[in-house]
């Protein structure tokens, strides 16, 4: 038997003054134990749904679910959410200590506890002996830490945290997605991760919730969002992409850029319009006689682990390379990919016809 | 600001010099033997005596003092709550409305203030006394108050209240655990600035004291009317020097509160 979701939403609507809509009938479950990212750009309503988790506002319509149970009413002070603000809300006028006490003391738990307790959720976050500083002598990593702190000492089922590293620099920022990835698998409990970062969100999660304009767009693994985007959006917004206009001539045989290539896509029908995605380092140089296409090189930069070269095909088509190999600027090269590299994605296609799709084809494509 | 050069330094040398000496001038004749301020005799601490010797003004300054104390207090408590409703109105409107109307007490002219309490004590039947001085004072601290604390709480993150929400706090322990502690630095300042407000107020209380009952500001008013006395002057230099008191007091409790740093609104 599959364990009950710790979370529900059943066609959650948020609008405020009645006209501006934030979220437009939102369903999706969460799993006890894992790690989700809502990852969309600002403006997307991911931040509306953890604060419609967390109890802070209460949706429009719809039935938001805890264990089984609607919490559409209950206040944030009777859930057993934790949250970890993008500003880190650390009360100013109370020390490290009396900041993470902070839920404990107004649970009245007995000092000796509450001592224990703190001291133990400090070192889960590497801040054992900074009981007594101020939150002013602290940097913004160990704000980040305090704040984290602060939240699992109240042993909460779920977690949230409002895009916690985005005020970090860059290599604090991929310290903390370690840490903040091996604390989730320590302490087993749900996080809801948000954030506008998508290589945030594919190193730390189980699953990501792309989400755009107050809908979800696609749900999966990382590799899954990665390497079957469901649409133009998704591809432009997970990772860098070249998105071609082209027609499905029949299952796995697709056309664009002037010719016909094979592929591993099936289940359209014949000499649909589609758009295909391939990702710029699934694309190898070669020299033009051998390239299944022909660009000329535009640009070139030096992105440290790879060259980053902007081609354009006879077409006009733009295709962005990343390759170890450099090339000359203004010279003609072939390009080189896999049928494997091809991912072809249908004009408006929804979640659930999508993934049928993706299933029927995988199960018959295994089969042959 | 690079350096000051020496015209800047001598201008405002200047301009502090004319703001106190005219205190200073009055204190130093405060110890003057002669009993006029045309010349100094000798010194003598003859005046001070007379101070504490003459136990009506004693009196009228314990009257002051707890005139003040009463009326920051309860205006301090009345203000805080006024700020936090302002702050916390949904209706926008009504939020600028209350403001506004909270602004215009604070520049509206003593006088104004003193006549009108006057019209309306008598029209009710309030007796003139302790109850309508303290009443008037509290009446304008309370807008006072309200703009000392109204900043803290603006620059104050929501994201506080949703924190301590989601820790578990109710309405209450939101107020006292969280709120309260982060604007005491404008409620000490609210508290602070009533009470000089009361204590040195002369306009109001002079329309609404009735007999028997008076205040230094009045008293002093009334004394420097019958006739030049150094009293005076050795009752306003003590009054001078309690002041520095306190505005020192006032620093020192602000320096130890120190400026927070994280949970100001961006």
């Amino acid at each position: 038997m599959t364990q009950q979701p710790i979370i529900r939403f059943d066609n959650v609507s948020k609008r405020y003054n009645d006209d501006t809509s934030v979220l437009n009938n939102i369903s999706f479950e969460m799993e006890r134990g894992k790690f989700y990212t809502l990852l969309g750009p600002s403006g997307c309503g991911k931040t509306t749904i953890l604060r419609l988790i967390a109890g802070f506002i209460e949706p429009s319509s719809g039935e938001i679910q805890f264990n089984g149970k609607k919490i559409n009413d209950t206040p944030p002070n009777e859930r057993q959410v934790n949250t970890v603000f993008q500003d880190y809300a650390l009360f100013p006028h109370l020390n490290v200590f009396e900041n993470v006490a902070f839920g404990l003391r107004i649970k009245k738990i007995k000092q000796a506890e509450v001592k224990r307790r703190v001291e133990e959720a400090l070192q889960f976050v590497n801040l054992q002996g900074y009981e007594n500083r101020e939150i002013s002598e602290m940097s913004g990593g160990q704000r980040q830490r305090v704040a984290i702190a602060r939240a699992i000492v109240n042993d909460p089922e779920i977690i949230l945290l409002d895009e916690p590293l985005s005020a970090l620099d860059l290599k604090l920022r991929t310290e903390m997605q370690y840490e903040l990835r091996e604390l989730q698998q320590r302490l087993g409990k749900t996080f809801i991760f948000v954030t506008h970062d998508q290589e945030e969100a594919l190193a730390m999660s189980d699953e990501i919730f792309v989400m755009n304009a107050g809908e979800i767009v696609q749900s999966g693994t990382p590799i899954d969002i990665y390497d079957e985007p469901i649409n133009r959006f998704v591809a432009d917004f997970i990772g860098e992409s070249n998105i071609v206009d082209g027609v499905m001539i029949r299952d796995h045989l697709v056309r664009f850029a002037g010719r016909e290539f094979e592929c591993v896509d099936a289940g359209l029908d014949p000499n649909e319009k589609i758009e295909v995605v391939i990702r710029p380092e699934d694309l190898e140089i070669t020299s033009p006689d051998r390239g299944k296409l022909v660009v000329t090189v535009d640009t070139q930069l030096f992105r440290g682990v790879h060259y980053e070269l902007s081609t354009y095909d006879r077409d006009g088509n733009e295709w962005l390379v990343h390759s170890t190999r450099k090339a000359q600027v203004g010279d003609e090269i072939g390009l080189d990919f896999d049928p494997e590299a091809i991912h072809v994605m249908r004009l408006n296609e929804s979640e659930e016809d999508f993934d049928r799709r993706l299933e029927s084809y995988e199960v018959s494509g295994h089969a042959e | 600001m690079g350096k000051q050069s020496n015209v800047q330094k001598a201008f405002l040398a200047l301009v502090f010099i004319i703001l106190y000496a005219p205190i200073f001038f009055l204190i130093f004749y405060s110890f003057n033997s002669n009993g006029t301020m045309s010349s100094f005799d000798s010194f003598t601490w003859e005046h001070y005596a007379a101070v504490f010797e003459d136990t009506r003004l004693i009196m009228i300054v314990f009257n002051t003092v707890i005139v003040a104390l009463l009326s920051a207090l309860i205006s301090t408590a009345i203000g805080v709550l006024g700020a936090l409703a302002i702050v916390y109105l949904k209706n926008r409107k009504l939020r600028s409305t209350l403001l506004s109307l909270n602004n215009v007490l604070i520049v509206s002219p003593d006088v104004i203030i003193g006549a009108s309490f006057l019209i309306l004590f008598t029209a009710v039947g309030v007796r003139l006394g302790f109850a309508s001085v303290l009443i008037s004072h509290i009446a304008f601290s309370v807008p006072i108050v309200v703009l000392m604390v109204l900043p803290k709480l603006l620059e104050m993150s929501d994201s506080l209240i949703d924190a301590a929400r989601d820790l578990g706090a109710s309405g209450r322990d939101v107020l006292t655990r969280v709120i309260i502690p982060y604007i005491k630095p404008g409620i000490f300042a609210g508290f602070f600035l009533a009470l000089t407000y009361s204590l040195d107020d002369f306009a109001v209380t002079f329309f609404v004291t009735g007999n028997g009952f008076s205040t230094l500001s009045v008293e002093i008013y009334s004394m420097a009317r019958a006739g030049i006395s150094l009293t005076i002057n050795a009752l306003s230099g003590l009054i001078f020097i309690v002041t520095v008191g306190l505005v020192l007091v006032y620093y020192a409790l602000n320096r130890r509160n120190r400026t927070p740093v994280t949970g100001v609104k961006k």
